[in-house]
């Protein structure tokens, strides 16, 4: 298998499967639009994943290498967020900090099933909870003044009305 | 000919002590199979850490030398009065592996509606003794799952409403006391007491400032993306009061077309919208739509369940869909011949909740 290699932003250079590699959109139309032969071994430097991200992607890529393509319909998808297979449950046990990585590194090479996955794990940790601990769980400072959290209040009140 | 021993029973009829209370050794026995390392049934603390394995673990499997058995209960479907004593509850929860289930993401959401048509209704104290302090094992768990996840907190919450709920009904059932043993009863408050100690000590850890990068240093986008998976309308409304980004993207009519699109069929749209108005069209507001819609028809409910059990209409097995069971349309050659002459294997029925319990005559 020919492989190809990515190099992080922290200049650490991992050769990968280049059927892997293509699991992420962005290198994939890269590889098509440059033409690289699979002879010669390119360097892809990728920018925006520092090395410790990147080897968690690779392996979440190769995990998955031989799943079925998610479908393409984006408004019919599935809203089940507790529907995460158990690897992956395990795989994303990781800090907040790396989850949210993981987030940006899925949503900038373009891989949808580890960007549909990990959005999943963070809408679970919004599910069920009320404001104030959302706040908490994402230490968000509370940027709303008394009159738009009123004002939020009241929108949302005529829903619960039956 | 199965085996009768001289008191007509054959020896997995007997009765052996467990921490959540007794239990037949045959039920005991199958649950064992799957933990083979547990020799000793008194010991449920391991039994509880280790949980099923699933699809991406088949390495270990290969190496044990006891075929693991996936967790399934034979059931008897027409459940009239005089064979009613054949399905006992506790025995399917047992065999069905629901200890595991609590610990697993798909299987929670099912547990606990299950749990809280339990407690609703007061139709836990109509079980045996024995299903009550194993239910109440389960809910322990349950609580102590939210605990370490801080997941659910909601559910978790109902429940613990629903319990006290029907202590309070029970507590004067019968003459100023509960009805039933008073042993039972003390048992029970100890364990409510321990579960209502666990949900109320649950506190949220704020990451530290250490943690990089944080949830609004994400952009617009990717929030977008994890709204869009929500599929509860008050999980949106506590999200958008929480944070003025998120409440911008709520108020998007995206997230409500796609929320309207999930939960409600193009029939019960277009009866809501009118004739005249084409669903496609621009001046459509969505969140509202959503709204009239809900309190119309409902939401789904098989939204709900990543994970349902299923009944097999072949063997009358009770099983998980994704852990599969030992069927007889697999093992018998002779069973799969006619089931081909008759037209292929059936799909298993998938068993909501209700339905679940509708087999205890519950």
């Amino acid at each position: 298998m020919p492989n190809i290699k990515l190099q992080s932003s922290d200049n650490e250079v991992f050769p990968v499967d280049i059927e892997i590699a293509k699991c992420s959109v962005t290198i994939k139309t890269m590889l098509e639009d440059l033409g690289v032969d699979d002879e010669e071994e390119e360097v892809v430097p990728l920018p925006n994943v520092n090395s410790a991200i990147l080897k968690k992607v690779i392996q979440w890529a190769t995990y998955h290498k031989d799943d079925p393509p998610l479908p393409e319909d984006d408004e019919n998808k599935e809203k089940r967020t507790d529907d995460i297979s158990s690897w992956d449950a395990d795989f994303l046990k990781v800090d907040q900090g790396t989850l949210f990585e993981l987030i940006l590194a899925a949503n900038y090479l373009d891989i949808k099933g580890l960007l549909d996955v990990t959005c999943k794990t963070v809408a679970n940790m919004i599910k069920g909870k009320s404001p104030e601990e959302i706040r908490k769980t994402f230490n968000i400072k509370n940027d709303f003044t008394a009159a738009e959290e009123d004002q939020v209040r009241k929108e949302n009140e005529w829903c619960e009305e039956k | 000919m199965p085996f009768i021993s001289k008191d007509w029973r054959s020896p997995g009829e007997e009765w052996v002590k467990t921490q959540e209370g007794w239990e037949k050794k045959k039920v005991l026995e199958c649950t064992a199979q799957r933990y083979p390392a547990i020799t000793n049934f008194n010991n449920t603390d391991d039994n509880q850490q280790k949980s099923w394995p699933q699809e991406g673990e088949d390495g270990d499997k290969t190496n044990d030398s006891v075929a693991r058995v996936p967790p399934h209960c034979h059931i008897t479907i027409k459940c009239t009065r005089e064979i009613a004593g054949f399905n006992g509850l506790s025995e399917a929860v047992r065999r069905l592996d629901f200890s595991s289930a609590v610990r697993d993401v798909r299987r929670f959401n099912y547990i606990c509606a299950l749990l809280e048509l339990l407690l609703g209704g007061q139709r836990l104290t109509h079980l045996p003794g024995a299903a009550q302090k194993l239910l109440l094992s389960m809910l322990e768990q349950l609580a102590d799952q939210v605990a370490t996840s801080k997941q659910n907190l909601n559910a978790l919450r109902a429940l613990v409403v629903a319990l006290s709920a029907l202590r309070e009904a029970e507590r004067r059932a019968c003459w100023g006391r509960p009805l039933g043993s008073r042993a039972l009863w003390g048992h029970h408050d100890t364990a409510i007491a321990r579960i209502n100690h666990i949900a109320n000590s649950i506190r949220i850890q704020e990451p530290g400032p250490e943690v990089v990068p944080k949830l609004h240093d994400l952009p617009e986008e990717c929030i977008r993306e994890i709204l869009l998976r929500i599929s509860d309308h008050r999980d949106l409304d506590s999200a958008s009061s929480a944070w003025n980004v998120m409440a911008s993207v709520c108020s998007e009519q995206r997230i409500w077309r796609e929320l309207v699109t999930f939960h409600f069929t193009r029939q019960q749209l277009e009866g809501v919208l009118g004739k005249e108005k084409d669903c496609d069209s621009k001046d459509i507001d969505w969140k509202k739509t959503f709204h009239q819609l809900r309190k119309l028809y409902g939401l789904r409910e098989d939204a709900q369940y990543a994970e349902t059990l299923s009944l097999c209409r072949h063997c009358k097995c009770l099983f998980w869909r994704s852990l599969g069971h030992p069927c007889i349309a697999d093992q018998c050659p002779e069973y799969r011949e006619r089931l081909k002459e008759a037209g292929g294997p059936l799909p298993p029925h998938p068993v909501p909740p209700a339905a679940f319990l509708k087999f205890f005559s519950l």
